[in-house]
C-alpha cells in the first residue's frame, strides 16, 4: 500500500514538473498580435518573446501618438497647425520628418515633394471627394509645390512656409512610424517582430525559429497572385503602386500618386515599386519617388545609390526588374531581369 | 532501481502530457483553416474555410456580405463608398487579408503551414 502511494506521488510530481517546463517554454515563444486602424489604414503588429505584451502595447501607443501629430485630417495635429499658421516651433518628430523630406527632395531631384498636398486636395485624395481638376487649376496649384521655399532653422527649430503652401508627410509617415516601432521593440529586447502598417512591412530580427521572414509582394494583376516572395531579416519592405487608392471617371482610372512636376497621377509604364532597406523612413520615401521617376530614371538612381537600398520594379507588361543585392533572396514565377551596378 | 513497470508508467505519463499539449495547441486556434473577421480591432467571428457559407454583417459602420466558397473568401457586397473590398480578389492563402477600411472590417485567413506560405504582404 505504501509503495503504491509513493508511485502516485511520483507521477504527480512528474506531471507538475512537466507542466511547469511546458508553460515556461510557452511563455518564451509566446507571440502577441494587435490590430488597429490608424493613419487612415489597417495595421497589424506581432512580437515574439517574453516582453511582447508590453512591447506591442507601447507600439500601439506610439502609433496613436504619431497619428495625432501627423494627421492632415485632424484640426489639432501639428501638421494641420503649421499648414494653417504657415509657421511654427517644431516638435522633434516633425523636425526630423521635415529634415528627411528636404534631403529626399534634393536626393530625388524633386520627385519626392511634401508640398504636393494642394494637388492631392484638388484631386480629392485628401477628403475622398474625388474629381478631375481642370488644367488651369492644376497649373496654378503647381506654383505652390516647391520644397525649396520652406525655410527651416535648425538651431531655433522654427519653420516658415509660403502663404499658399501645404505640407503633408503622407509619403513618409508610415515608414517613419515603422522605424519608431522597431526602436520600441529594441527597447523591450524583442528579438523577433513584424509589423504591417497598411502594406508597409517592417521586420525586427528573424522569425522566432531563426529563419527569415517571407514577405509576399502584392500583384496589381487579377491573374497573378503575387509578384514574388522576398526573404529578409531586420529590414523594411515597402511597395508603392497606383492600385492602392484610385477613382474612375469617364472610364479613366486616376490613382493617388501625383507627380509633383506635372500635378497629374503618375503614368509612366510602372505599376509598382518595392523598396527593401533597413530604414523604413527612407524605404517609404523612395518607393513613392522612384514610382514617380519611372523605370529608366529609377534604375540610374539605384546605380548611383546602390549601397542605400534594393528594389523591385514591375512594369505594365508584368515584367520585373530586380536589383542584384536581393537576387538570392527573391523568388518569383514572373519574367524578370537582374539589374547590376555595372 | 527503477522497475520495468516504473519506466512504463513514466513513458505513459509523458505521452499523456504530449497529447494534452497537442490538444491545447489545437484548441488555442493556432492551427486549422479558419477565416477570421475582425471589426475595429476586435474579433467578430471565426469560420471554417472548408465550409461554404455567407456571412452578413450590418452594424453602425455599414453593411458587408462575406462569402466563403470552395476554399476561397471574397467580399460579395458592401455599402462602403470606395468598394475596394468588393474589387479585391478572392483570398485563399494564410496571412492574406481583405480590408474594408471605411467599415473598419478585416477578413483574415489562417491556414495550416504550406510550402508557398508567407508571413506578410507588402502592398
Amino acid at each position: 500500500m505504501k509503495e503504491r502511494w509513493k508511485r502516485v506521488l511520483s507521477v504527480g510530481v512528474l506531471m507538475i514538473v512537466g507542466i511547469t517546463i511546458g508553460l515556461f517554454l510557452r511563455d518564451d515563444n509566446k507571440s502577441v498580435t494587435k490590430n488597429l486602424f490608424a493613419m487612415d489604414t489597417y495595421m497589424e503588429l506581432t512580437a515574439y518573446g517574453r516582453n511582447s505584451e508590453e512591447a506591442v502595447e507601447a507600439a500601439v501607443q506610439e502609433i496613436q501618438r504619431l497619428d495625432a501629430l501627423l494627421s492632415t485630417g485632424s484640426e489639432m495635429s501639428e501638421v494641420t497647425i503649421v499648414n494653417r499658421e504657415k509657421k511654427g516651433s517644431l516638435s522633434e518628430d516633425y523636425a526630423y520628418l521635415l529634415k528627411r523630406s528636404m534631403e529626399l527632395w534634393k536626393l530625388t531631384d524633386g520627385a519626392f515633394d511634401i508640398t504636393v498636398y494642394p494637388l492631392m486636395q484638388a484631386w480629392g485624395f485628401a477628403d475622398k471627394k474625388y474629381r478631375v481638376p481642370s488644367v488651369t487649376e492644376i497649373e496654378s496649384l503647381l506654383t505652390y509645390v516647391d520644397t525649396s521655399k520652406i525655410s527651416y532653422d535648425e538651431t531655433t527649430n522654427e519653420v516658415v512656409i509660403p502663404e499658399q503652401a501645404q505640407i503633408d508627410f503622407g509619403g513618409i509617415a508610415k515608414g517613419y512610424t515603422s522605424s519608431m516601432v522597431a526602436q520600441i521593440m529594441k527597447k523591450y529586447h524583442i528579438q523577433s517582430a513584424m509589423f504591417n502598417l497598411g502594406g508597409n512591412v517592417q521586420t525586427v530580427g528573424t522569425k522566432a525559429d531563426g529563419s527569415l521572414w517571407r514577405i509576399a509582394i502584392k500583384s496589381p494583376y487579377d491573374n497573378v497572385p503575387y509578384l514574388g516572395v522576398i526573404s529578409i531579416a531586420e529590414k523594411a519592405v515597402i511597395t508603392s503602386g497606383g492600385y492602392e487608392r484610385y477613382f474612375e471617371e469617364d472610364g479613366i482610372r486616376y490613382h493617388h500618386i501625383i507627380n509633383p512636376k506635372t500635378g497629374m497621377p503618375v503614368q509612366n509604364g510602372l505599376v509598382s515599386v518595392t523598396i527593401i532597406c533597413e530604414d523604413g523612413t527612407m524605404a517609404d520615401g523612395l518607393s513613392t519617388s522612384l514610382f514617380v521617376m519611372g523605370k529608366e530614371t529609377a534604375i540610374s538612381f539605384w546605380k548611383a545609390h546602390s549601397e542605400m537600398f534594393d528594389m523591385i520594379l514591375c512594369d505594365e507588361e508584368c515584367k520585373l526588374y530586380v536589383t542584384e543585392g536581393i537576387k538570392e533572396c527573391f523568388s518569383t514565377e514572373l519574367e524578370y531581369e537582374i539589374i547590376s551596378k555595372y | 532501481m527503477f522497475k520495468k513497470k516504473d519506466v512504463t508508467l513514466i513513458i505513459a505519463v509523458l505521452i499523456l502530457a504530449g497529447l494534452i499539449a497537442a490538444f491545447l495547441r489545437i484548441y488555442s486556434g493556432e492551427t486549422g483553416e479558419t477565416v477570421r473577421i475582425m471589426i475595429d480591432g476586435n474579433e467578430y467571428g471565426s469560420y471554417p474555410l472548408g465550409e461554404d457559407s455567407v456571412i452578413e454583417i450590418g452594424n453602425a459602420f455599414g453593411y458587408n456580405r462575406i462569402v466563403i466558397e470552395n476554399g476561397e473568401v471574397f467580399m460579395q457586397e458592401a455599402d462602403c463608398p470606395d468598394q475596394y473590398c468588393v474589387e479585391h480578389k478572392a483570398i485563399s492563402k494564410t496571412n492574406e487579408t481583405i480590408v474594408c477600411l471605411p467599415h473598419k472590417l478585416v477578413v483574415e485567413l489562417h491556414v495550416q503551414n504550406r510550402e508557398d506560405d508567407f508571413d506578410s504582404i507588402a502592398q
